[in-house]
């Protein structure tokens, strides 16, 4: 026990030591007391074995265990380190950019998010396996397992290395390695620590400092195609030309494809029209975001139809949202040909209101 | 103080505020009928309800794709079911109007007693019940496509003038006809992929039918004008029906006989259909073909004194046109058009040729007056 406090002793001092070094960086990159994270739940960590490292006893439930939260605040603070929190145990105040797992934790509904093993049973419907599901569109070299519970990464899950089933090891060590610049080429450097797989490249995009707490035109992560691609890793039907169609009359809903610019979708988000100073110009709504071609420098509340991408996440939350299908929205309250805004209408402005 | 508000009932003044009290009343219920009247009724089809009513986003229920009678999806324009998915709910069904939210979807095919809509029933010509193909149009998805030469619209000539452009060359023998798009009636006969064709119609604004566009053409009919009834002509009456278009001088498109003259095109004698040789014209002589499109006040030897005159009130059975129908037209006249639709249903109809009576029972001198052809051919119902 003295041995393993020393080295944790040592491995903290280090961090803080850097953090002194390089306070000014803007990175996610977790700095602060160990035992903080490491030692808060009784029983999270094994006795380690003599000239063995400590090993976490519940490596399963880690995760979910730092990023929730007993309250309805969605960032915490764990040792002077903000913590996004995806799991409330009470009504969210605030969500984050993912959504929360609240809504799919009690009885709310299966179809209100993702059931992560830890917070949901399986999906009863879908008999454990991702809707869409086609192997050979899933780039990992495990694949979903069905018969295993989804999880926040690995395999069957959506955060680290997809080519190691252990959710555990899928992401080891991103949380302490550096995440600068947001290129893909490491997990860590991964947007959200999205890396799908050894081979392929991370998600690209810019990440809010605050995860999209109280989201704004202005304030939002900012999305590419990469996302898209992430979804697609277990929902391959729905993405892709071979299922969706390659034009209109599209047979899904099309997903990575540029918002056109003719038609209804020249006038996204009609709720809030641009200043006639910026032609062309749509205004960004963080209900019905949609992604850039390229990670941009910088966040922009500009929405340009016909460059700008349709997003797996213009419709969804990841996590969990109150709606059925973890959608942005109540979809049972989005009328055609009323007074209806909001939801699909974002997009669909032709559809709305006379 | 109460005797002081009290009022004798036979007293003057009683009298007078009564009387006052029914003028109000009267003139407040008049104001109320009276502002239905200016009111516009929001009667179009524009579809209202929500979303999922009629589209699956990503084809999956449950996990497991949509599926429509036998077919697995996704189906085009992410419906449940693509055409038929909507409007042929249930063939075997009873319902011929199906409510999907605040909408209501007619239906093509169904099995509801004396409750075929204006075009038809679908049901008469499905290979699921009596597959009896003289009985309807052969629609993709209901019927198989028919044999040689029935495989192509009888009458048809390529490349005529359409509403958006010209139709198809030709008419390939493996090409079986759709709800829509160039093998079909419905939406823009341009285009060939019928959902494509129909793209936004069900969402447009047709408070206003002015053929334009395909949402607010009469029935998604591109071009076409009149006046849709509510309900499709379910229990319509002689006063509250469609209103068809027609044209006699056969110099626009916008014509209910006009849609049918672009595939049954020798049927028409239209000029831009090229079919006034074959039909024959009303001034110069004979008709070859049954006249399509005509009023009767063109008929040859004149209206007054022929047996046309004698059709005067609005039947449903053998309706007309009108050049500007208002679907409420009681009286036919002179100015009343014949047209494809006096004879014929457009979907399917339980007598062959899709007609809307049996004409093997048509018996010229002994039918009953006023039924069938004897309708319009008034005289010919006389018994001698």
């Amino acid at each position: 026990m003295k041995r393993w406090g020393a080295k944790l002793a040592i491995v903290c001092l280090s961090v803080l030591a850097l953090t002194a070094l390089d306070s000014q960086k803007s990175s996610a990159k977790v700095e602060g007391d160990c035992e903080v994270c490491h030692a808060i739940y009784p029983g999270m960590m094994d006795e380690p074995a003599p000239r063995k490292d400590p090993r976490y006893a519940l490596k399963n439930a880690v995760c979910v265990n730092c990023h929730s939260f007993a309250g309805n605040e969605t960032v915490k603070i764990l040792g002077g380190v903000r913590v996004p929190v995806v799991f409330n145990t009470d009504l969210p105040v605030s969500p984050l950019a993912g959504g929360n797992f609240y809504h799919v934790s009690r009885v709310f509904g299966d179809r209100k998010g993702h059931n992560v093993e830890g917070i949901s049973a399986a999906d009863q419907g879908f008999g454990g396996a991702p809707p869409g599901y086609e192997r050979t569109k899933d780039p990992s070299m495990v694949g979903f397992n069905s018969t295993k519970p989804l999880a926040c990464s690995g395999s069957n899950g959506c955060h680290g290395n997809r080519d190691i089933e252990d959710p555990f090891r899928a992401v080891l060590g991103t949380h302490h390695a550096e995440d600068l610049p947001l290129d893909g080429s490491t997990t860590a450097k991964s947007f959200r620590y999205l890396r799908i797989t050894e081979k392929e490249k991370g998600i690209l995009g810019l990440e809010d400092a605050d995860w999209g707490r109280n989201e704004s035109s202005v304030k939002h992560n900012e999305y590419t195609s990469s996302m898209n691609a992430l979804c697609a890793n277990c929902h391959g039907d729905f993405h892709g030309p071979a299922r969706t169609g390659i034009v209109s009359p599209w047979f899904r809903h099309p997903t990575d494809v540029v918002l056109p610019k003719t038609g209804e979708y020249a006038a996204y988000n009609p709720a809030s029209p641009p200043s006639p100073e910026r032609p062309g110009i749509r205004i960004y709504n963080p209900d019905a975001p949609v992604g850039r071609a390229e990670v941009p420098g910088a966040v922009s509340d500009a929405v340009k139809p016909g460059e700008d991408i349709v997003l797996c996440l213009s419709c969804h939350r990841a996590h969990g949202s109150p709606y059925a299908a973890s959608l942005r929205w109540d979809y049972d309250s989005i009328f055609t040909g009323g007074n209806g805004k909001g939801g699909c209408l974002i997009c669909h402005t032709g559809k709305g209101g006379r | 103080m109460t005797a002081g508000i009290i009022m004798n009932i036979s007293s003057p003044r009683f009298e007078r505020r009564r009387r006052i009290a029914v003028f109000l009343s009267l003139l407040g219920i008049s104001a109320f009928f009276l502002g239905l009247l200016i009111i516009p009724s929001p009667v179009d089809a524009r579809v209202q309800g929500r979303c999922k009513d009629c589209h699956s986003m990503h084809s999956s229920k449950e996990g497991s794709a949509e599926t429509y009678g036998g077919l697995s999806g996704p189906f085009p324009v992410l419906t449940e079911g693509g055409c038929l998915g909507c409007h042929g709910q249930n063939p075997s069904g009873g319902q011929n109007i199906v409510p999907v939210g605040l909408a209501r979807a007619p239906q093509v095919i169904h099995n509801q007693k004396n409750g075929d809509l204006a075009a038809g029933n679908f049901y008469y010509v499905a290979d699921a019940f009596t597959g009896d193909h003289s009985k309807g149009h052969n629609v993709m998805g209901i019927s198989r496509q028919e044999n040689p030469p029935m495989d192509t619209p009888p009458g048809f000539v390529g490349s005529v003038l359409i509403p958006g452009g010209t139709g198809p060359t030709r008419w390939p023998e493996n090409k079986q006809l759709s709800c829509a798009g160039t093998w079909g009636c419905h939406g823009n006969r341009t285009i060939e992929d019928p959902y494509k064709a129909m793209a936004g119609a069900h969402h447009a604004d047709d408070s206003v039918i002015d053929g334009m566009t395909v949402g607010t053409s009469y029935r998604y009919l591109l071009g076409v004008k009149g006046r849709e009834h509510q309900n499709w002509e379910y229990l319509a009456t002689i006063d509250d029906h469609n209103g068809y278009k027609g044209d006699p001088t056969h110099s626009s498109m916008d014509t209910i006989s006009y849609l049918c003259g672009q595939c049954h095109v020798k049927f028409h004698a239209s000029r831009e259909l090229g079919g006034g040789g074959s039909v024959g014209t009303v001034y110069t002589g004979l008709w070859t073909r049954h006249p399509s499109d005509i009023s009767f006040s063109t008929v040859h030897g004149g209206y007054a004194g022929s047996e046309y005159e004698r059709y005067i009130t609005y039947s449903l059975e053998a309706p007309v046109a009108y050049v500007n129908p208002t679907g409420n037209e009681k009286s036919v006249g002179a100015e009343s058009i014949l047209m494809c639709l006096s004879c014929h249903r457009a979907h399917g109809s339980p007598h062959a040729d899709i007609l809307r009576w049996d004409y093997a029972s048509m018996v010229v001198g002994a039918g009953v007056p006023k039924t069938g052809c004897l309708t319009c051919h008034t005289k010919k119902g006389d018994h001698f």
